[in-house]
């Protein structure tokens, strides 16, 4: 891409923030809040598109991350009272120390296997943080005090959201994009084009970790309750993926696409049908997986409407 | 293969063939780190490659091409070019390389193209121009005239020559006896996992045992030459 | 002479070479040995705990609850068999899997208190059936997803398995049911003593899973199937309608849930939810025992039950690890030989 399209595409992200800057001033709370799981969303899918959709390694148990930071942040306000803020620092690095030793064994196996392994880490997780619970409050979960206005979050989340998508730009339009794309296509023969396979996993895995484990610290101080089966939800990660298949996989766009069609259709149909709704959920996720598996950036790019590939 | 030794010559183009089974493209895969020796070494420039991994293998300056193609489908053709690594940072660099690479190859044109819609000839072509990227000294081709048509090996065949003119050392697995007799200045033979010959394309056109490694299991033989 | 590339004398090295038979060796003994203290950690944490004692009340405890464990093992070794047999014919991981044993349980359900019928008896319906919504399943979705990563199926069964739950739960509720039948206990000596129900529907889970098995083994369908698994190309240029072949291995696991689902409703309580649960102990079932692997879903059946049972038994806090027993098994052959005990190394 040409240096002027990159500027523009910069401008353009500055552009949407700002307006998404100036939002919450005209929004009633429950706007806000929608606005705000939005973007969170959107750093979701994101993060998740960089291991997955480029990588190719699918996880399934990304909400690990997620729920890690949600509970770094909780126990850190609640029990230690520090700024919610300085947390998310802590979550972050906790989530890439998690995801550099899981990570190694774990991007070993191929395919399914590494899926289900994903599964079970983060279920694993989930039940340790449940039965640890000197440290966690085990089942009754952590209640945070709360001193914000619902303007606080609202912005740390836009921020994070345009952070990460400054990065996962800058990782789809770079070689090193291009080269996880590789790893993804035929490890062997990427590996026989000079790429160790194992660094470059490794570093797209702890990228994908970082911004979910910030996200959920931001959620727990948001929602002011958290508990395991809330924050270990593997919903979340079916979230996670099926926005970044619906919007497109391996592209940019597509995943923040996907977020936000996405949990749209899913707010409007829990406001409509609350009994049926989730049933509405699964059919259409079935739909999805059924009839857009390369998603609607797949559709756009096969019928010429954008062009091919990452780096022209 | 089985207790095998070979040295190859420094910038010379060289052959391996052998029937089919006879552990030819076992020894390219361990040349580059794809399968790791039970007992020996390989050497390259006085270092012992043998059981490295793959990507280090490739950065000592060895590449290969494989026999069925492994160019990566749903990337483009420049994207294939600029997944290797080991060039100058700047992509700037890369590009350029990678452009006047395409250009050598005619592929140009198809830049923008998904390597998956390419034809099978074109998609060798990219493979081999992909493996030129880091301008490696030595090249190991794995039936690079399989499937194409002739003019397109002769294009090959120009570059593979052009690339021996500035002093590359090639090997190249063949089935086709023409390209092999005709373009090689040392050939390599192997049958059942050993090497039961060497020399030059008139030494083994007359050596007994290749005869009868070839002749003697044509019934078995799915396809001898082209 | 100067030389671009040597290979020296005695360089050897073949597809299958002696190194990698090491390895593989290597690993199942390793993998053996982690095993063992996988379930040597319960009793480690029992008799520190005080949960467990050595005098013979509770070693009698001890071996009824084994012995409960094996026969639970057998109807888990059931239904995972089912999914082993979608992953190892068609690559796919059925996410819903342990929705269909729910539905299996419900329909057992509705046989016995609207119908009146038997739960055993009721089999003749419910497989049929449930073979019948395999294929229908298969039909639908899955072919379609096949030759696709991984992720696509995952994504399709999950969802088809949430379309199920929450039918279920307008339906049925979420209420907890339980269908009695043959209460009572079978006596092995004075001490140690199992329920009928369970004994029965061991009993049967054993008959079903070994009808399968033969017809894998012996029957020329059967025999059309295991060499789809192994290579499904090949299958095809060897004339067998692969297709036909998908179908009909999603209609026996299909099957094989709804049996598996039958054969829990008479032992224990059951919702919509509950098939959450059995989805994960079939994936670790399956791991476990090696993709694809037949006997491999059997043992590791067992084992897991086993495991769960000493788990529940001896760790306090018991019931949530027993969850944890799944997952720390799974994880646990992952690393050490993600092809389990039956498969090749790297499965």
């Amino acid at each position: 891409m040409a240096r002027h399209e990159h500027i523009r595409n910069l401008v353009l992200l500055g552009m949407a923030g700002l307006a998404l800057a100036v939002l919450p001033h005209g929004l009633s709370i429950y706007f806000r809040s929608f606005a705000l799981f939005t973007m969170m969303y959107v750093v979701l899918a994101l993060s998740w598109n960089v291991i997955s959709g480029f990588t190719g390694y699918t996880s399934f148990g990304h909400v690990a991350f997620y729920g890690i930071g949600a509970y770094t942040c909780a126990i850190l306000v609640t029990d230690y009272r520090w700024h919610w803020l300085s947390t998310l620092g802590v979550a972050a690095a906790l989530a890439a120390l998690g995801a550099l030793a899981l990570g190694y064994p774990v991007l070993r196996l191929k395919g399914p296997y590494f899926a289900i392994a994903m599964l079970g880490a983060a279920e694993g997780t989930r039940v340790i943080v449940t039965v640890w619970d000197s440290l966690t409050h085990g089942g009754l979960g952590i209640s945070l005090p709360s001193a914000e206005t619902s303007l606080e979050t609202y912005y740390a989340m836009l921020a994070l959201m345009l952070v990460t998508a400054a990065v996962a730009y800058a990782v789809g339009h770079s070689r090193f994009g291009i080269r996880l794309n590789a790893i993804r296509e035929d490890e062997v023969a990427a590996e026989a084009l000079g790429i160790d396979a194992t660094r470059y996993k490794l570093a797209a895995f702890v990228l994908s970790a970082v911004f979910p484990a910030m996200a959920g610290g931001i959620q727990a101080y948001k929602v002011l309750y958290i508990d395991p089966p809330s924050v270990f939800f593997i919903q979340i990660t079916i979230a996670m993926a099926l926005m970044s298949m619906l919007g497109g996989k391996g592209t940019v766009i597509g995943p923040i696409l996907g977020a936000v069609v996405l949990y749209s259709v899913q707010e409007a149909t829990w406001v409509n049908f609350p009994t049926a709704h989730l049933i509405a959920y699964g059919l259409f996720i079935v739909l999805v997986a059924r009839f857009l598996p390369r998603g609607l950036m797949g559709l756009a790019i096969d019928r010429g409407w954008v062009r091919k590939g990452m780096v022209h | 293969m089985a207790g095998c030794s070979f040295a190859v010559p420094r910038g010379t183009i060289c052959g391996l063939i052998g029937p089919n089974g006879s552990g030819k493209t076992t020894t390219f895969n361990l040349l580059t780190g794809l399968a790791k020796p039970d007992g020996g070494a390989v050497l390259y420039r006085g270092e012992d490659i043998a059981g490295m991994k793959p990507y280090q293998v490739f950065r000592r300056g060895i590449t290969r091409t494989f026999q069925i193609t492994r160019i990566f489908r749903e990337m483009t053709v420049l994207e294939n070019m600029l997944s290797v690594t080991g060039l100058a940072a700047a992509e700037r660099i890369a590009r350029a390389r990678a452009d006047e690479l395409l250009a050598l190859v005619n592929l140009t044109h198809l830049r923008a193209e998904y390597g998956g819609r390419l034809s099978y000839g074109q998609q060798k072509l990219l493979e081999f121009a992909r493996a030129l990227m880091t301008d490696p000294d030595v090249i190991l081709l794995d039936e690079p005239a399989a499937g194409i048509n002739r003019t397109l090996l002769q294009h090959l065949l120009d570059h593979i020559h052009r690339l021996h003119e500035q002093g590359k050392t090639i090997v190249i697995v063949e089935h086709d006896m023409n390209v092999i007799m005709n373009h090689c200045e040392r050939i390599f033979v192997m049958d059942y996992g050993v090497k039961i010959a060497e020399g030059p394309p008139a030494a083994i056109q007359g050596d007994e045992r290749v005869i009868e490694a070839y002749f003697g299991r044509r019934r078995a033989a799915a396809d001898v030459g082209r | 002479m100067d030389e671009a590339v040597a290979v020296a004398p005695g360089a050897g090295a073949a597809p299958t070479g002696r190194g990698r038979e090491r390895g593989e060796t290597r690993s199942l003994y390793l993998l053996a040995v982690f095993l063992v203290c996988a379930y040597a950690l319960p009793f480690v944490v029992g008799f520190s705990a005080g949960t467990a004692r050595l005098d013979r009340a509770w070693l009698a405890t001890l071996a009824t609850v084994v012995l409960g464990g094996v026969m639970q093992g057998g109807v888990y070794a059931m239904f995972a068999l089912g999914l082993t047999l979608i992953f190892g014919v068609m690559r796919i991981i059925n996410a819903a899997h342990g929705e269909m044993v729910m539905m299996g349980a419900y329909l057992t359900w509705v046989a016995f208190f609207r119908l009146g019928v038997d739960p055993l008896v009721s089999l003749a319906l419910t497989l049929p059936l449930a073979f019948l919504f395999g294929m229908a399943v298969q039909r639908l979705l899955l072919d379609a997803v096949v030759d696709q990563p991984e992720l696509t199926a995952l994504l399709i069964t999950f969802g088809l398995g949430l379309v199920m739950i929450y039918t279920a739960e307008l339906v049925f509720t979420t209420d907890f049911r339980t269908i009695p039948y043959v209460p009572g206990t079978v006596r092995i000596t004075e001490t140690i003593a199992v329920g009928q129900n369970r004994v029965i529907s061991f009993a049967m889970a054993v008959v079903i899973s070994g009808a399968v098995y033969l017809f894998l083994k012996l029957s020329r369908l059967g025999k059309a199937v295991r060499a789809t698994a192994l290579n499904a190309e090949v299958a095809m240029i060897c004339g067998i309608d692969v297709r036909r072949i998908y179908l009909i291995t999603t209609g026996i696991a299909a099957a094989l849930a709804v049996a598996g689902g039958a054969l829990v409703s008479i032992q224990f309580g059951f919702n919509p939810e509950t098939g959450i649960v059995y989805t994960l102990q079939a994936f670790a079932i399956i791991i476990l025992g090696g993709r694809g692997h037949y006997v491999g879903a059997l043992i590791g059946g067992v084992m897991l039950a086993v495991l769960e049972n000493l788990v529940s038994l001896m760790v306090p806090n018991g019931t949530a690890m027993v969850e944890l027993a799944a997952y720390g098994l799974m994880i646990l052959v992952l690393l050490i030989r993600p092809g389990g005990l039956m498969g090749v190394k790297e499965g």
